[in-house]
Parts: C-alpha cells; structure tokens; sequence
C-alpha cells in the first residue's frame, strides 16, 4: 500500500508540474493542426514519464499494475489533465489487436512507432453495416499476395490525421456473415482511398466517410487468419474498456461534478445561489451519487477483469450507464446555465465530455449513446449475455 | 479489501443463503443464534464472531433477498450496534453476551423517519428529579419492539447529549403498529414521564452527537442492504420468468422490450451494490465521508429496489398483480424501506449541504 501511496505522490507532483495550465483555453477555437501538434506534444510528455500506454506489456513501454493505473487515471482526472483521444485507437485498439493476435513482425513494426506517435484509424462501420457491424460489404480480393478492397467505411475517428487503419473487409462472400470477414492492417497512404469529413452534431469534424477504390494491402498485413477477423475485433474490441470508461468516469466525478456544482452556485434572480433551493441540490446529489455510484463500479469492472473473472455484459453495463448519466447531467448543466449555455458557440479540444460549454457537451453525449454500440444494442447485450435471456428470433444469418 | 476477506464473505453469503432457502422466510431466532448471527460483530470474550458491519451488511441484504421476517435489524443491527457504542460497564458486557446467545432480545427506540438522517432529533427526553430519572417521549415505527426482553431508548439529556435509558420492556407502552409490508414488526413506543432508576441511564462512548449520528447511519445502512437484496430477488425472479413464459410464439424475454427493461434493473442493481459496499466498508473502517457514502447507498438502492420490485410486477404480467405472486410483498418491502430511517430526499439533502 505504501508503495501505491508513493507511485500516487509521484503523480501528482508529476501532474503538478506538467498539466498546462491554460490548455482549454488555448484549445477553444483551435484549428486541426493545433489541435494534432498539441495531441502529439501531450502524448511525448506523458511518454516521457511512462504515462502514455502504462497498460501496454513493460517490453512495449509499459508495464503499470492495474492498481497504478487506476490511480494514475485518477490523477490525470483529478488535475483536468488533456485527454489523449488523437491516440485513442492507437494505444488501444490497435496495441490490442497487435498483441493478441499481430505477427511478430506487425508488433514491431508498429507498436514502436505509435510510441513515436503513429496515429490510427478504425474502418469498421459502413452505410449499410451499424449495429448489424457483421453484415459489412466492403470486399479485400486475394490477388497473388496481396489483396485489393473496395468499398465504403463511415464514422472513421480522425481518419485525416492517421497513419494507419484498423480494417474489416469481406474475404468470403458465400460464408455466413460472421465468418467471411478478414481483419487488415491498412497504411493510409495507400492509393485509392478517399477521405471525407463528415460534420457532426456539436459542429466539430471527428468523423470521416472513407472510400476504398481498388486499394491493395500486402497480405503480409493480413492480422490472424482470413476470414477469421470477426473474432479478431470481438477479442479486442472491449479489452480496454474497463480502464477506458474508469478515466471517462473519473473525469466525470472531477471536472464534470465541479461544473456542475459552480453552475449551480450561481445566483438566481432573486440573489440567492441556486444550489440554496432545495429541489436543485437533491438534483445535484442525485447526480453526485449517480456518479460515484459509476466510479465505484468501475473500479470494480477492471479488479475483476484484472482477477480474470470479468462478467460477460461488464464492458456494456459501464458502457451504458455512462453515456446515459453524461446525458443526465449535461443536459441538467444546460438547464441551469439557461440562455448563457447557447452562447458559448465552441468547446474545447482535447478534453472529455464535461468541458463546462453545457449546450455543445449536451449535444455531443450522443455521441456517446450512439456509437461504440447504441444504448439500444448494450441493453441487448445485456440482456442476453449478462442475464441469459433468451434472443431475439433471427431473421437472417 | 484483501482476496482472502472477500472471499470469506462470499462464503458467509453462500451459507446464509442456505441456511434461508432451508428455513423459508421466518427463520427461528434460535436457529440464526445458533449461527452466530445476533453475535456477528459482538467481541469473542463476549461469545460474539468479531465481526465487522461489513460482514453485518451481507446479512441484512441476504435476509432482504428472502424477503425474511426476522428481528435481525432491530436485534442484531441496531441492538449491538447501540450497545457497541456505549461506555463499556459490566452490566451493557453481560446485555451483549446475552444477545449474541440469542438469550434476550433487544430493539432500539429511536427515530426512524427523516428525523433519523441528522441523528439530532431524539424522539425522548430525560430529566432528573429526585435522585430518579424522569423519561419521556414517543418513537414510531421501531423494528421488532415487540417480542424485544430489552429496551433501548435513545433519548437526550436537557444539556442535549444523547444517552441510552436501557429498561425492561414491561416499563414501556409498546404496541404493535401494522404497515402493509407484513414482513415487518414495527412498534409504537411510548415513555409517558416513566420513573426510572439512574442506572437504568448508560452514557454513550466519546462523542455522544457522533455516536447517534453513527447508529442512524447503521440503520440506513441495513436497510439499504435489505433493498438490495428484494433488487436481486426481484430481478432473478422476473429473468425467470419471462424466461418461461411464451407469448406470440417466443418467450417474451426476447422482445426488445422486455429484455430492455431487465437489462436496466441489472444496471440499476449493480450501480447499488457498489453503493451499499462501499458505504459499507466506509462505516465499518470508520472512513471521513462514511455519512456520504451511507446517504447515498440509502437514496440509491432504496429507490432502485422501488423501480425494480414496480417493474417485476409489470413484466409479470397480470400474474405479478396478484396476491398470490406475493411480488406484492416485495414491492410493498422495498417501498417501506425506502421511507424508514430517512426518505432519498432527507438523505440527499443531507449531501447537498456540503455543496456550500
């Protein structure tokens, strides 16, 4: 315990030292080259100190216990640190996928370079594929060793600023939908493919559409066996998520329940602060109990995860119960803030999703229920892998 | 918590639940004293388990899960834990040896409404005349008065200070208050300015206002637990069911919307659990924000077990509305728990006033 103490002082300190102080000022307005340099500035100075992957394996640059981890997330929340999210896919899902299922060779080809700070992409969704992920329609056609793709992706985070993609693409059309898919990796500045932004709700450009034309991709980045990419994404989709929604919920109970609380301790008409009237504070520890309640949980979901006894709807309960309270409480920030919310027309980059803006933090929690699998699918999930219950009737197959 | 403490409360649970699903839901006293539950956090030279709340806690939400009729809260709960807070004399030794026997039985008379969640409402007054103490005063809805060989009256000195006034149950007028959840005993006891001897007045350990502070918390505490457990019940019955049941050609947990709505009773329920331990674990280490933690397991799985217990009913279709479902008891159970020791709303105000 003393050695946590000690690995919790020292990351403070750390935090102390290196948290800019104005970064969501400077990151309010910020173009997409700002906001790309100062993403990649903040993953070397996190590097630097080990902070960067601490769940990667030590041989890769890792090697933090899952205890330091959670105190390390909790710190970075606790000092409204940045959020990595350019290197989002990039530490997770495709250090995950690399690890558990890459080559020798596809590990060290990149997982040292996103250390460096190789950017990643995922091309998984399609126009036509959402929650049905498995029914994807892009094709990779095996011609001598290499295969060439074609088709469409959507919803592809960061797509213009990343080096490489994590790809689905149908190797066997005639197999049943989840067998015929094959996992690649795809350098993004292969020829054929196309980029286009698409605009989302709160106004920002997350997301792209990508366009596959004729793209060939070495066989030598095919990631385990063709055709057996669905279970390739399953195994790795959600290995993360218990550390990853811990952070999220952490910064939540921080920077979100402070905003929170600072909005409501302005002074309502009548010059009393409106966290005095008695219905707004049993709405405020509703949600200061909601949100421990979540931070607790998570805590809980990664020690079992880390004692191998991970519960089979663990990932999706987080999941669910995160996005929904987020809702919750941004849109009761929106209503305290009243008119003055819809003035502030920008939030700031690199943060969470309780930057304070409480109009543009509202609107953008779908983007919380919706991807990642809608509310609609975890519940689902839910239901039948966490409860047994029996499923739907299938359709088709 | 250590892999060893975990599990030996796992296993605590795992013979709990046995020795209830064996029992049926009103066990004998005698028996649960032969298992050392009344004891479970008495002192091993008293022939208590040394045991923690925590341990305490596992068995107030296994006797909610078998929607039990047992007078574990008002003995074992508040009992020891009201006689654990005194100053210790040989008299209180000898009250709590006997209760971790199962050779008297005690109940504590204190405030069990939204006047329980600051524990600076004390529902009996003692004043001194005479050499005698004079004792006054009425609580409402105790547990398991009835049945009780003891006593305990939380009451304040004209000063303020808490103090138990412990006496024989003959002195007191107890009568039996009916509520909807039959699974209850409750009790309205008065003091009409009963004559007692000075000694029948135990002082409570360190902080008085702290100590009456904490035996509420332990009250909510229990309850709280008790809701998770009628959570758990409710959602295992209702999974069951509509597992079974077959409506339109499938089981009707297959539509969305019954699956849907299980899935958020689990959500709910397992947001509680975390709540309860926490708050759990927080009062038995003696944690600063222990109140806190308490507050909000109450509010949290009070209400979820409402929300729970209400929606079991509806997915049982119109069996669940009947009488003979006895989903009704549970529902009834949950929403009596919600109100005892504090409504959500007392507690979170409680929370709020550290909002400044």
């Amino acid at each position: 315990m003393a050695d946590l103490d000690r690995f919790r002082a020292g990351v403070r300190e750390w935090c102390a030292a290196h948290v800019p102080a104005d970064w969501r000022q400077a990151q309010t307005g910020a173009t997409q080259e700002e906001f790309v340099s100062f993403q990649k500035a903040w993953f070397q100075e996190l590097r630097s100190e080990g902070y960067a992957v601490p769940h990667w394996p030590r041989e890769w640059g890792g090697g933090l216990s899952s205890a330091e981890q959670v105190i390390l997330y909790q710190e970075l929340a606790a000092h409204d640190a940045p959020r990595l999210v350019l290197a989002f896919v990039a530490i997770h899902h495709a250090a995950a996928t690399l690890l558990a299922a890459g080559t020798p060779d596809q590990r060290r080809r990149h997982l040292p370079a996103i250390l460096d700070g190789e950017i990643w992409c995922q091309g998984f969704s399609e126009p036509e594929a959402g929650s049905d992920l498995a029914s994807l329609r892009t094709t990779a056609r095996r011609a001598g060793d290499r295969y060439v793709v074609n088709g469409q992706k959507l919803w592809s985070t960061w797509a213009l600023s990343a080096d490489w993609c994590l790809l689905l693409a149908r190797t066997d059309p005639e197999a049943p939908k989840r067998r015929g898919i094959s996992y690649f990796l795809m350098d993004m500045r292969t020829p054929g493919i196309q980029l286009r932004p698409i605009r989302q709700a709160t106004g920002e450009w997350h997301f792209c559409e990508m366009f596959l034309d004729d793209v060939e991709i070495p066989a030598t980045q095919l990631v385990g066996a063709e055709n057996a990419g669905w279970q390739v994404a399953q195994a790795t989709l959600s290995t993360e998520r218990g550390m990853t929604m811990l952070e999220l919920a952490e910064r939540l109970g921080h920077a979100g329940l402070s905003r929170l609380l600072d909005t409501c301790r302005r002074a309502s008409p009548d010059g009393t602060p409106l966290a005095a009237d008695r219905l707004m504070a049993d709405r405020l520890a509703v949600f200061e109990t909601e949100v421990s309640g979540l931070r607790a949980l998570c805590r809980r979901v990664v020690e079992r995860h880390e004692l191998g006894q991970a519960g089979p709807a663990d990932a999706s309960i987080v999941k669910l119960y995160y996005s929904e309270l987020l809702q919750r409480m941004t849109d009761f920030g929106t209503q305290t803030a009243g008119l003055q919310a819809h003035t502030e027309l920008e939030k700031p980059a690199s943060g969470s999703y309780e930057s304070g803006a409480w109009a543009l933090d509202f609107i953008g929690s779908w983007e919380w229920t919706i991807p990642g699998g809608t509310s609609e699918i975890q519940r689902t999930i839910i239901g039948e892998r966490g409860l047994g219950l029996p499923r739907e009737p299938a359709v088709n197959s | 918590m250590s892999a060893e403490l975990a599990e030996a409360r796992e296993e605590l649970r795992a013979v709990a639940r046995a020795l209830l699903a064996k029992s049926g839901p009103q066990p004998d006293w005698q028996l649960l004293a032969g298992s050392g539950w009344p004891g479970l956090e008495v002192a091993p030279g008293l022939g208590g388990g040394g045991a923690t709340l925590a341990e305490v806690a596992v068995i107030a939400e296994e006797l909610g899960r078998a929607l039990a009729v047992s007078p574990f809260l008002g003995t074992a709960v508040l009992g020891v834990g009201t006689l654990a807070a005194l100053r210790p004399t040989a008299g209180r030794d000898e009250l709590l040896s006997d209760v971790a026997a199962g050779r008297r039985r005690v109940s504590v008379a204190m405030a069990t409404g939204d006047d329980a969640v600051t524990g600076d409402a004390a529902p009996f007054r003692v004043e001194h005349a005479g050499g005698r103490l004079v004792l006054h005063g009425q609580a409402e809805f105790v547990p398991d008065a009835v049945g009780a060989d003891r006593i305990l009256v939380m009451a304040r000195e004209p000063s303020g200070v808490p103090v138990v006034v412990v006496l024989e149950s003959a002195r007191l007028r107890i009568e039996p208050q009916p509520v909807l959840d039959s699974t209850r005993h409750l009790a309205v006891i008065t003091a009409d300015r009963i004559e007692a001897d000075e000694a029948a007045l135990w002082q409570l350990a360190g902080d008085p206002g702290a100590a009456a502070e904490a035996l509420a918390d332990r009250a909510s505490l229990a309850v709280a637990c008790d809701s998770l457990g009628v959570s758990q019940a409710m959602l295992a019955a209702t999974v069951s069911y509509v597992g079974q049941r077959y409506q339109f050609g499938r089981p009707i947990g297959s539509f969305q919307a019954v699956k849907h709505a299980c899935a958020d009773m689990l959500v709910q329920i397992s947001v509680a659990r975390e709540l309860v331990h926490e708050a759990a674990a927080a009062v038995a280490e003696g944690t600063l924000g222990a109140a806190a933690a308490v507050s909000m397991a109450k509010s949290y799985a009070c209400m979820a077990a409402v929300e729970v217990a209400g929606k079991a009913m509806q997915l049982h279709g119109g069996m669940g509305y009947t009488w003979e479902s006895g989903i009704h008891a549970s529902l009834k159970r949950a929403a009596l728990n919600r109100s005892l020791f504090g409504s959500p709303v007392a507690h979170r105000q409680r929370l709020a006033r550290r909002y400044g």
